[in-house]
């Protein structure tokens, strides 16, 4: 029992990033409709930029600050330099030139800085796990989620009470009404990008302090995509309740079905998952449902 | 634009030539000589580094147009082909070596033609397996299915599992003489290239004649607009699980081609990047099987390039050879970005173009 409740907590910890991630992913396509692939290379560049000034002996929390920063300007200038352009082409259009993106991105991150893991050092949160009843939890997870639900907050008190993010929501509601009302569509699809932009780099530098940061940080900021198709493509709660759905079913594939699959389950069961939620699904949770006419 | 325009004053007189494959004298003139050039010219002519590029180029072709049949024809957007890829060539691996042969298929050579057709057909199932949710979903919902299937095939049960037959771990290693067929031994680069150059103009035939059937008319119906293709009678799951079959089946016999071009086999020949790559590929050719063909030639060349270009300069610079594979990433994105910007549908449409303008010469209007 006590695995049990241990395998859960870490996924909902985890499950916490992914929800970050999954925000930023679910903002572009509420905004602007681009299906985004190239989340993951965000995540990665996120990690490897954090690290990168850690290791020149910056504070973590600058760090975070300069990651967010660098994340607005790579945002902006993607969006005005290759999906600007886009606007309105056939979906296999905008999604490739995200694939392309992200090509370009994991091509830059290995050819600046190789593939040798890199590790936080000194480590930023202690390594002893800290117990509250009879539960042990691992500082750094702890830490993580505290910061990520932390941005998540400060992201949608963006959304609800500063004036650009009502134009967001108005773009992303109706996009029309919106530019009649004098909404500037372009800088919507700008600022969505640089804020998908900043929460992936943060997801990807807190992913790093839990493994150390090297290629395949990309491929966990892969695992957003089973998490918005869990949650509805288009449904900001459905990020947060399908990331952490993510993080838990990933943990207790990891704990459980290890013995009956050994080998990579725990890699592979997000998206063993979501291929069968698809059949049944394919909306989500709180996605809208599209209905066709000829 | 699939068709090109007759040149002034011909005339189809009846319907059979109108679908004919070679509509002039000058093109069946043309095509015969590209025969010649690529089937007799090219192995006496090129040395051993070109042909190492052509076997390549006939690879990915293979590839892209199983991946064309797909996206090009049906709409079905595939972000996992090299899953099927893989799939016939572990399917056809494991049957050479694994499979109770009788001497007489051993001595003939027919074990190898036989796991080509096996393999087909086996990636082509596997690929219908994957396409079933094409029933209820679309687009993006697909993309994501493909995606899943590329995860599930090569990372999961390939890695963990099919690789551990024969307890030798992660690669499999065709021993020198198993690859037969009939008299010929499969073992110098020429043959390797004949054995790419007949595989593939084989599936180009198959697939420009499936295209000029009602089975391609409903393809192109149905990637149209599914549910106006609905209402004329085709039935759409049926015919979207046949072209994931043809499309299976073509990147099986990729697949099982490439074990005969390394002799070795690993999940790592198929990542996920093979997939992108080869979806990368036909957008940058465009439409069509011409564009397929095109775009490989493009891309393998170009990278090709690339890499002649960079050994001279890693002298000055050694990191760049050692993250080549980085810097390979790095221009595949580009091209990519850069052709859906400002060269939206491919090469093919400008070698239309130029047909087109010699074609109606002098009057072009």
């Amino acid at each position: 029992m006590e695995l049990f409740f241990m395998t859960f907590t870490t996924g909902i910890m985890v499950g916490g990033i992914y929800a970050l991630v999954a925000l930023g992913w679910v903002l572009i396509y509420k905004c602007s409709g681009v299906l985004n692939l190239a989340m993951g290379e965000l995540t990665l560049i996120g990690a490897y930029v954090t690290i990168y000034f850690y290791l020149m002996g910056i504070p973590f929390i600058v760090c975070i600050f300069f990651t967010l920063l660098i994340g607005i300007v790579l945002g902006i200038l993607v969006e005005r330099i290759f999906l600007d352009r886009l606007i309105g082409e056939p979906i296999l259009a905008i999604i490739m030139v995200t694939v392309g993106l992200s090509f370009f991105f994991k091509g830059l991150v290995g050819f600046v800085w190789g593939t040798d893991t890199r590790v936080f050092t000194p480590a930023i949160f202690s390594l002893k796990p800290f117990t509250i009843g009879f539960l042990k939890i691992s500082t750094v997870y702890f830490w993580s989620f505290v910061l990520a639900i932390v941005l998540f907050l400060v992201f949608v008190a963006f959304f609800k009470y500063t004036r650009w993010g009502l134009s967001m929501q108005a773009t992303a509601d109706d996009e029309t009404a919106a530019l009649s009302l004098g909404v500037s569509a372009r800088f919507v699809y700008a600022a969505s990008w640089a804020i998908a932009f900043m929460a992936a780099g943060v997801g990807g530098a807190l992913l790093g302090n839990i493994n150390g940061v090297n290629i395949s940080i990309g491929y966990l900021g892969l695992l957003v995509l089973p998490a918005v198709v869990l949650g509805g493509l288009n449904s900001i709660p459905g990020a947060i309740v399908g990331g952490l759905i993510i993080g838990v079913l990933q943990n207790f594939a990891g704990t459980y079905l290890d013995a009956f699959f050994p080998g990579g389950v725990k890699e592979i069961f997000p998206f063993a998952f979501m291929a069968v939620f698809l059949l049944f699904m394919p909306y989500g949770l709180w996605g809208w449902v599209k209905i066709e006419r000829m | 634009m699939t068709r090109v325009w007759m040149p002034c004053g011909h005339y189809h007189q009846d319907y059979a030539r109108d679908q004919g494959w070679w509509q002039t004298p000058v093109i069946k003139g043309k095509m015969i000589l590209l025969l010649l050039v690529v089937f007799v010219g090219f192995p006496l002519f090129l040395d051993e580094y070109w042909l190492s590029v052509a076997i390549m180029i006939g690879y990915t072709a293979l590839g892209a147009l199983g991946v064309q049949l797909l996206i090009g024809y049906a709409g079905l957007i595939t972000l996992g082909h090299a899953a099927f890829i893989a799939v016939g060539a572990y399917t056809s691996t494991i049957l050479i070596l694994r499979f109770p042969w009788p001497e007489f298929f051993v001595n003939w050579g027919l074990a190898y033609p036989i796991s080509i057709v096996i393999a087909a057909i086996v990636a082509g199932l596997w690929s219908v397996l994957f396409g079933l949710p094409s029933a209820r979903v679309k687009g993006f919902y697909l993309i994501l299915t493909t995606m899943a299937a590329q995860f599930i095939t090569v990372d999961f049960i390939l890695t963990q599992y099919v690789s551990q037959i024969g307890g030798r771990g992660q690669a499999f290693s065709l021993p020198p003489g198993t690859i037969k067929i009939g008299p010929w031994f499969i073992d110098s680069d020429v043959k390797v290239y004949l054995l790419m150059i007949i595989l593939l103009t084989l599936m180009i035939m198959l697939m420009a004649n499936l295209l000029r059937t009602r089975v391609g008319r409903a393809w192109v119906a149905i990637r149209d607009n599914d549910i106006a293709a609905e209402t004329l009678g085709i039935n759409i799951v049926w015919y979207k699980l046949l072209n994931f079959f043809v499309a299976g089946f073509i990147g099986g016999i990729a697949g099982a081609f490439w074990i005969a071009n390394l002799a070795a086999l690993s999940p790592e020949h198929f990542p996920w990047f093979l997939s992108l790559w080869l979806v990368g590929v036909i957008l940058i050719g465009g439409a069509g099987i011409d564009g397929a063909i095109f775009g490989s030639i493009f891309m393998v060349v170009v990278m090709e390039l690339l890499q002649i270009a960079a050994i001279p300069l890693s002298d000055y610079w050694p990191k760049l050879m050692i993250n080549f594979a980085f810097i390979k990433e790095m221009a595949f994105g580009l091209a990519i970005c850069a052709f859906l910007i400002y060269e939206p549908r491919g090469l093919s449409y400008r070698w239309w173009q130029a047909k087109n303008y010699f074609n109606l010469w002098p009057f072009s209007y």
